[in-house]
């Protein structure tokens, strides 16, 4: 999911907690500012901290000023003949073109396992907000081949496509066939998506209070911010790429249920809207003497239930003759470019 | 019946009038309004009584024009005001291809679905839910700020370390930016701190306190950015109809009203932080959406702001023009509430048709002089607007904000987070520790 669903969500799970509505009130944020960044925390480690020691064996870096797709192909096919001849994990670093202070040229990596090549084309120049700069589509029309000595296979469907800040890693895992499966974004969810990592947080928290004196503080957050960091994990975990849930102890992601991919704008916005319904009901529970009473029931009915059917009626009544379709993302994809877009 | 035409005329008046105004670059509603309401009081001090259904409506018809007019300078002169901030870049993306006009009448086009919204569908219902949510909420203001504060800093998206070997040398690339982002954001709670602790600006312009601090971190920088860096603006066209359908315009509703409603009934929440956050809810990264989503929160954030005033049963003071408002006038019966929903209708109609206009009026400057020029005459306009109202203090405060404001250019960080100028003090203070804090900067 975005990041602004998981912390929305950490500040609901935060807001079932009765200290942090009593704190609150006495004027103490703390675990409501606890509960939002540890819901966010586990994608923050992974893209803020954990991708930049990450090491690699092949970094492509085009030269900005001699842009040539076929050096691209090269060392893409570079990386998996080093795969091949060590028989080991590759590690493939696509760096992004940037040709200005607001323009990146865009180019797209993709693997063509029938003819057992790679293909390097160019898109067009982008501008930071990922919008195509009229005109420059077909500047380079040629396409960059360079033959593969074993497969690729992509396990799910992640875009290789280059565009604007960092650009992605790509795991080269070999197969017993002798071929690869290319893994999207390695260092993500390998050791910071774990129910063990909030535990271990919250003991470091739990820690530094005592050193204060403050052992129910201490405890209070200890509980906060592991179930606030596990509903991180739990709600990537309905999408595809899943997570390591109890690294040290496990070693692998555990593959997630498939009910929706992160990037879904519904499931996103509905996990961000259902979040600031519960903590309205958990603030209105927790009023001595409440002027107004209502049930759940008829709050979800009346905030939820009603605009979404209007919502989506009107929707369906402007946009029934084009047929609409939505294109799925995969959810490295869009967790990645959704970490770069909207940097205002 | 007689009422009904004072208003309708004070409304019309208001609103024609300011169009002026609202097409000049870095002079905020509120500065004006400011100056109105010191008006209004020295006339009753000479017992000459101004009644309510004369300036009310003619407020409402200033703030609705400068919500939509506006448009005009953020865009295509380049002066945002913070709520503006997002629509600017794309906005001016738009005018660097030569479709000025249309960035700017997408835009407007949202604002006209933020009145509809408003009137059609806010109105109605905010009598009976939201004094509901303001019994629950009233405690906790305090702690939501510190979340979107939270959320903000932790949300920054670092910018370099993009090529080379991985290690500590990356890492400090990468992070260049977001610690410039974070300095930005404590610089200008620190001077917000000395604002609203130990301001330099005289008592009697009291009201305009914030505004050269704000005029420095906002709009001089964008001013300075263009005259420095500006290519020239290519040959702009106008057109008859806008690539947008209903669909278009119900998300741009969805998420822009989110966003501003989010802004106007918070305390200090901008509409640059409502549109920031429901731009992440709402992941939509269609850049009509995007533009015309910021038209429609931009006019939810100001002009809800201000009806939410009149609202029987909550009565809520939020944003400047209602609080000036409560010093004239205790909006106490429905009647109030349905002359502003009236009165932001008829604003609303006729400010839509003047944008166009004065559009064209602007592109035709433009296309006439160079870009920088036009930049130039812009910063010059916003140094003698902040010079008449404040004096050289005012001037001193701008520059300060102009050099914080300039981080987030220089470094690419965030501009947004220069509004820790008011987003920290506020929150400090309204956790109770905001005196303390205070009292460690030796400004108590």
């Amino acid at each position: 999911m975005k990041g602004f669903s998981h912390f929305m969500s950490g500040v609901a799970v935060a807001s079932f907690c009765p200290w942090s509505i009593e704190q609150a009130l006495h004027g103490n944020p703390i675990f409501f500012i606890l509960g939002g960044a540890c819901g966010i925390l586990p994608d923050t480690l992974d893209f803020k901290f954990y991708r930049f020691f990450y090491d690699h064996d092949v970094y492509v870096e085009p030269d900005p000023a001699n842009l040539d797709p076929q050096a691209i192909a090269d060392e893409v096919a570079r990386a998996v003949k080093m795969g091949v001849d060590e028989h080991r994990y590759i590690r493939l670093k696509l760096s992004s073109i940037r040709l200005g202070a607001d323009f990146w040229q865009q180019y797209q990596v993709e693997f063509d396992n029938e003819n057992m090549e790679v293909l390097v084309r160019f898109g067009p120049v982008t501008n930071t907000g990922q919008v195509p700069v009229p005109g420059t589509q077909h500047r380079y029309p040629q396409i960059g081949r360079a033959k593969l000595p074993a497969k690729v296979i992509q396990t799910y469907d992640a875009k290789l496509k280059v565009d604007i800040f960092d650009g992605p890693t790509i795991g080269l895992a070999p197969r017993n066939d002798g071929d690869f499966d290319l893994e999207f974004l390695p260092w993500h969810r390998e050791w910071s998506h774990a129910l063990t990592i909030g535990f271990f947080l919250g003991l470091l928290w739990l820690g530094a209070c005592s050193l204060f004196g403050h052992w129910l503080i201490g405890l209070q957050g200890l509980l906060l911010m592991t179930c606030c960091y596990a509903i991180h994990i739990i709600e990537d975990q309905l999408g595809h790429m899943g997570s390591n849930l109890f690294y040290p102890f496990t070693k692998n992601r555990t593959p997630g249920l498939h009910w929706m991919h992160s990037g879904d704008g519904l499931a996103n916005f509905m996990a961000v809207w259902i979040s600031c319904l519960l903590i309205f009901w958990n603030l209105h529970r927790a009023l001595p003497n409440p002027v107004y009473e209502f049930s759940l029931a008829k709050l979800f009915l009346v905030a939820l239930v009603v605009p979404g059917l209007l919502f989506w009626g009107l929707r369906w009544l402007l946009t029934r003759k084009d047929g609409l379709e939505v294109e799925a993302g995969d959810d490295a994809d869009d967790e990645w470019n959704d970490m770069k877009a909207g940097q205002g | 019946m007689a009422s009904f035409w004072i208003v309708l005329l004070s409304v019309t008046a208001g609103t024609l009038v300011y169009s002026v105004f609202s097409c000049l670059p870095g002079l905020h509603v509120y500065n004006v309004m400011g100056l109105l309401v010191l008006a209004i009081l020295g006339l009753e001090a000479k017992g000459i009584a101004v009644p309510p259904e004369v300036f009310i409506p003619m407020m409402t018809g200033m703030i609705v024009n400068w919500s939509m007019v506006n448009t005009i300078p953020s865009v295509l002169l380049g002066t945002p005001d913070e709520s503006a901030l997002f629509t600017v870049l794309p906005g001016q993306k738009y005018l660097m291809v030569g479709r000025g006009y249309e960035g700017t009448m997408i835009t407007a086009v949202g604002s006209l679905a933020g009145a509809f919204f408003l009137v059609c569908v806010v109105a109605p219902f905010a009598p009976k839910y939201l004094p509901v949510s303001q019994e629950a909420l009233k405690g906790h203001m305090h702690w939501v700020l510190w979340i979107i504060i939270t959320f903000i800093l932790m949300s920054e998206w670092p910018k370099g370390g993009n090529r080379g070997r991985a290690g500590w040398a990356k890492f400090w690339d990468a992070w260049g930016s977001l610690l410039a982002g974070v300095c930005t954001f404590v610089l200008a709670g620190l001077m917000g701190f000395i604002l609203l602790n130990r301001s330099p600006v005289s008592h009697e312009v009291a009201f305009q306190n914030i505004m050269p601090a704000f005029v420095g971190l906002f709009a001089v920088p964008w001013c300075l950015l263009n005259i420095i860096s500006a290519a020239d603006v290519p040959p702009q066209r106008t057109t008859d109809s806008l690539d947008i359908d209903g669909d278009i315009i119900l998300r741009s509703v969805w998420s822009g009203g989110l966003g501003g409603g989010f802004a106007a009934y918070m305390p200090i929440v901008t509409g640059g932080v409502g549109g920031l956050l429901a731009g992440h809810a709402c992941a939509q990264r269609e850049e009509r959406i995007f533009v015309m989503g910021q038209g429609v929160s931009k006019f939810v954030y100001y002009v809800g702001a201000f009806m939410f005033l009149f609202v029987p049963g909550l009565n809520l003071s939020r944003g400047g023009g209602a609080w000036m408002v409560k010093t004239l006038y205790t909006p106490a019966s429905t009647a109030d509430y349905l002359m502003i929903v009236g009165s932001i209708a008829v604003s609303a109609a006729l400010s839509f048709l003047m944008i166009s206009p004065l559009a064209k009026l602007t592109l035709r400057l433009i296309d006439k002089f160079n870009y920088r020029h036009v930049s130039s005459v812009a910063l010059a306009i916003i140094v003698v607007m902040v010079f008449a109202m404040t004096g050289w203090v005012g001037l001193f405060i701008a520059a300060v904000g102009t050099g914080v404001g300039l981080l987030p250019v220089l470094f690419g960080s965030r501009r947004l987070n220069c509004l820790g100028i008011l987003l920290l003090p506020i929150a400090c203070n309204m956790s109770g520790f905001g005196e303390t804090i205070a009292g460690w900067l030796g400004l108590n």
